[in-house]
C-alpha cells in the first residue's frame, strides 16, 4: 500500500470529492468474511453458522499525507444506505483502517490478547472517528488519545470515506490491513470483512 | 460462577405475580417509568408492561421472535422493529392547550401514525359473549436463571449477580450490538438509541440494597404481587414457587428459568344457554393457559382450587391467606425498609432518586 505525499490542507485531504485524489494510486483490496465459529458468543457461534458474513468482497483504497497526517480513502458498493439503526432492524455500516499493535496479530480474530490490533474506525451514524484497541472479536476499547478524524458519502449506491490519523502513527505500524462492517447484514462486533494480509505501508 | 450466567447464584431475588388480582392499573408500569426510563432515548421504554391477554402483547408478537435455549442450544432470536415496540410519541400539546384550538382539536400523535403501542389491545381478549374472557399479564425482565442475554454479549457487558442473581449490564462495555435483545426470549431488553446502549429493567437495585422493595412492587395497590429471594423459606415468594407451587413461570419452554411467577388466573366458570354456571368448565381454557404456563398449570390450579375450597368450608389455608396478604409488608420482606425514610444520592446523569414509590 502505497501512500503519496500530497502538500494539501486536511480538509482537502478530508473530502473524498478533491480532485487531487486521482493523483493517489488506487488499490483494489480483497476482502474475506470473518469465521463464525471462533467467536466468543455462543449465541453468534450458534445462530451465524451458515450464515453469510463478508457482505463487502471488496474495497478500493487510496492512500495520501501531508506533514501532520495520513488520509485512506476507501470506496466500495453499497446498494443499502445504512447511516443508523433504522427501525431498529439494521446496523450503520462502518469501516477502519487497522495497524498491527505488537507483534504479529492475527487479523482473522481482530487480534488476541497478545497481540493487539490498533484501529482508524468510522461509523455511518457518528461525525468524528474513533481510535480503538481490538485483541480479538468485539474485545475493542477506546484509546486514551482519540486522533481519527472522518468524512463520509453515500451516493448512488457507493460509500466514499476518508479516514485520517497523524503520519507518524501510521509511520511506526509500518503495516495495514482493512475492515468493514455491513449494516444492513446484521454486522456487527466479529461479523464483518476483512484483508486477510498484512501490507506493507510504503510512505514517501 | 457467575460471569457466565449459565448456573444459578448463591441467592435469586424473585417476584410473584397473582393474575387473580392484577386489575391491569398499570402502576407498576408507570413507578418504573417514573423512576428509571425518563432521559433521552428511554421514551418509548416499558420497563414493566401490563398487557391484556389473550394479546399480542408488547413487542407486537413477542412470543414469535425466538431466542432463549432449546435443549440448551441457543435459538435465533430476532430484534423488534421501531413500530413494534410503539410508545415515545409526540402529542399535539400546543396546538390543543395553547393556540385557542381546544375546542376544534383533539389531542393526537403527531408525525407518523402508530400502529401498536405498549398496551394496544388492552381489554380484548377472546372468547364469545357472554363466555368472552381476558386477564392481565404483567411483565418484566425475568433476571433468569439462565439468561440468554448474558451469554449472547461478545464483549462480557452483562452479568448476573452473585448475591441476588439480578442481571445487570456493564454499560461502560456495551457498544450496542443488540445481541442480548436476539438472545431474550421475553424481548425485555429496549435499545437507546440515543445512547447507542441497550437498557433492561435492574430490579432496582439500589433499592435493594437499602432494603427497600422495587418500584414496581411497592408500587402496587391491588397487592397482586410479592418479592423475595427465592430460597429464603419464611418469604412468600418461597412458599408461593417452592412449597406450594401454584405459581409458575411464564414459557418455561423458554429455557431460561426466568424467576418472575404468575398465579395462574381462575375466572368464572362458562354460562350455559341457560344462563347457569357449568361448575368444571373453565372460562380461560386450561390449554391456553398451559401454552403460557407450561405442564404445571393443572396441578397448580388444582391446588388453588382445594384450598379455596378449604377455607370456604370453614378450614385454615396457609396458601390462601398469603395469597390474600393481610398485611402488605408482609409480601415483600425483609424487604419493606421505607423509601421514604432514606436519603438517597442523585445520579450525575440526571436521573430521578430512588425516593419515590
Amino acid at each position: 500500500m502505497e501512500a503519496i505525499k500530497l502538500q494539501l490542507a486536511n480538509r482537502t485531504l478530508l473530502k473524498h470529492s478533491s480532485p487531487q485524489w486521482k493523483r493517489a494510486p488506487l488499490q483494489d483490496v480483497a476482502l474475506q468474511a470473518t469465521d463464525t465459529e471462533t467467536q466468543p458468543s455462543p449465541y453468534v457461534r450458534a445462530v451465524w453458522a451458515g450464515k453469510r458474513v463478508g457482505a463487502v468482497p471488496t474495497i478500493s483504497v487510496q492512500a495520501a499525507y501531508n506533514r501532520q497526517n495520513l488520509f485512506f480513502r476507501l470506496e466500495w458498493p453499497d446498494p443499502t444506505h445504512d447511516a443508523d439503526y433504522g427501525d431498529g432492524l439494521v446496523f450503520p455500516d462502518a469501516a477502519a483502517v487497522l495497524f498491527p499493535g505488537d507483534g504479529d496479530p492475527p487479523l482473522a480474530r481482530m487480534g488476541s490478547p497478545k497481540a493487539g490490533i490498533d484501529a482508524w474506525y468510522w461509523r455511518a451514524n457518528r461525525d468524528e472517528g474513533e481510535s480503538l484497541a481490538f485483541h480479538g472479536f468485539a474485545t475493542e476499547e477506546p484509546q486514551a488519545a482519540q486522533f481519527v478524524v472522518t468524512s463520509a458519502d453515500w451516493e448512488d449506491g457507493r460509500w466514499r470515506v476518508v479516514i485520517g490519523g497523524p503520519v507518524d502513527v501510521a509511520t511506526d505500524h509500518k503495516r495495514v490491513a482493512f475492515a468493514v462492517w455491513e449494516g444492513s447484514n446484521q454486522e456487527r462486533a466479529g461479523l464483518h470483512s476483512y484483508s486477510p494480509q498484512w501490507q506493507e505501508l510504503s510512505i514517501g | 460462577m457467575n460471569a457466565k450466567g449459565n448456573a444459578a447464584t448463591q441467592k435469586q431475588a424473585a417476584m410473584v405475580f397473582d393474575l387473580n388480582k392484577c386489575m391491569g392499573c398499570q402502576t407498576c408500569s408507570v413507578a418504573c417509568k417514573t423512576l428509571w426510563t425518563r432521559a433521552e432515548g428511554q421514551e418509548y421504554q416499558w420497563w414493566c408492561t401490563v398487557n391484556t391477554l389473550p394479546g399480542r402483547g408488547h413487542p407486537r408478537d413477542w412470543e414469535s421472535m425466538g431466542g432463549g435455549y432449546a435443549d440448551d442450544v441457543p435459538q435465533a432470536g430476532r430484534r423488534p422493529a421501531r413500530q413494534e415496540w410503539g410508545g415515545g410519541w409526540d402529542f399535539n400539546y400546543d396546538e390543543v392547550l395553547h393556540s385557542g384550538k381546544g375546542q376544534s382539536v383533539h389531542l393526537q400523535v403527531v408525525g407518523e401514525q402508530p400502529e401498536w403501542g405498549p398496551n394496544w389491545d388492552e381489554d380484548q381478549g377472546a372468547g364469545e359473549y357472554p363466555n368472552s374472557y381476558f386477564f392481565y399479564l404483567p411483565r418484566l425482565c425475568n433476571h433468569c436463571t439462565k439468561p440468554a442475554c448474558v451469554e449472547a454479549c461478545p464483549r462480557g457487558a452483562m452479568s448476573k449477580r452473585e448475591e441476588d442473581g439480578i442481571v445487570l449490564r456493564d454499560e461502560s462495555r456495551c457498544r450496542g450490538y443488540q445481541f442480548c435483545l436476539e438472545a431474550c426470549p421475553y424481548k425485555k431488553i429496549y435499545f437507546n438509541f440515543a445512547r447507542e446502549v441497550s437498557e433492561h429493567c435492574i430490579l432496582c437495585y439500589p433499592r435493594l440494597e437499602q432494603n427497600v422493595a422495587p418500584s414496581c412492587v411497592r408500587g402496587c395497590p391491588g397487592r397482586a404481587v410479592w418479592f423475595g429471594l427465592l430460597d429464603d423459606e419464611t418469604s412468600p415468594v418461597h412458599k408461593l414457587v417452592k412449597k406450594w407451587e401454584v405459581a409458575l413461570p411464564l414459557h418455561p419452554e423458554y429455557g431460561t428459568e426466568p424467576n418472575v411467577f404468575y398465579i395462574p388466573p381462575i375466572l368464572p366458570a362458562r354460562l350455559n344457554e341457560a344462563n347457569d354456571f357449568e361448575e368444571g368448565q373453565p372460562r380461560v381454557p386450561t390449554e391456553y393457559l398451559e401454552s403460557l404456563f407450561g405442564p404445571r398449570v393443572r396441578p397448580a390450579l388444582e391446588t388453588l382450587s382445594r384450598e379455596m375450597e378449604s377455607t370456604r368450608s370453614g378450614g385454615k389455608s396457609e396458601l390462601m391467606d398469603t395469597l390474600i396478604a393481610y398485611w402488605w409488608k408482609d409480601m415483600f420482606k425483609p424487604f419493606d425498609q421505607d423509601p421514604g425514610e432514606i436519603e438517597w444520592s442523585r445520579t450525575p446523569g440526571g436521573q430521578p432518586g430512588q425516593g419515590a414509590g
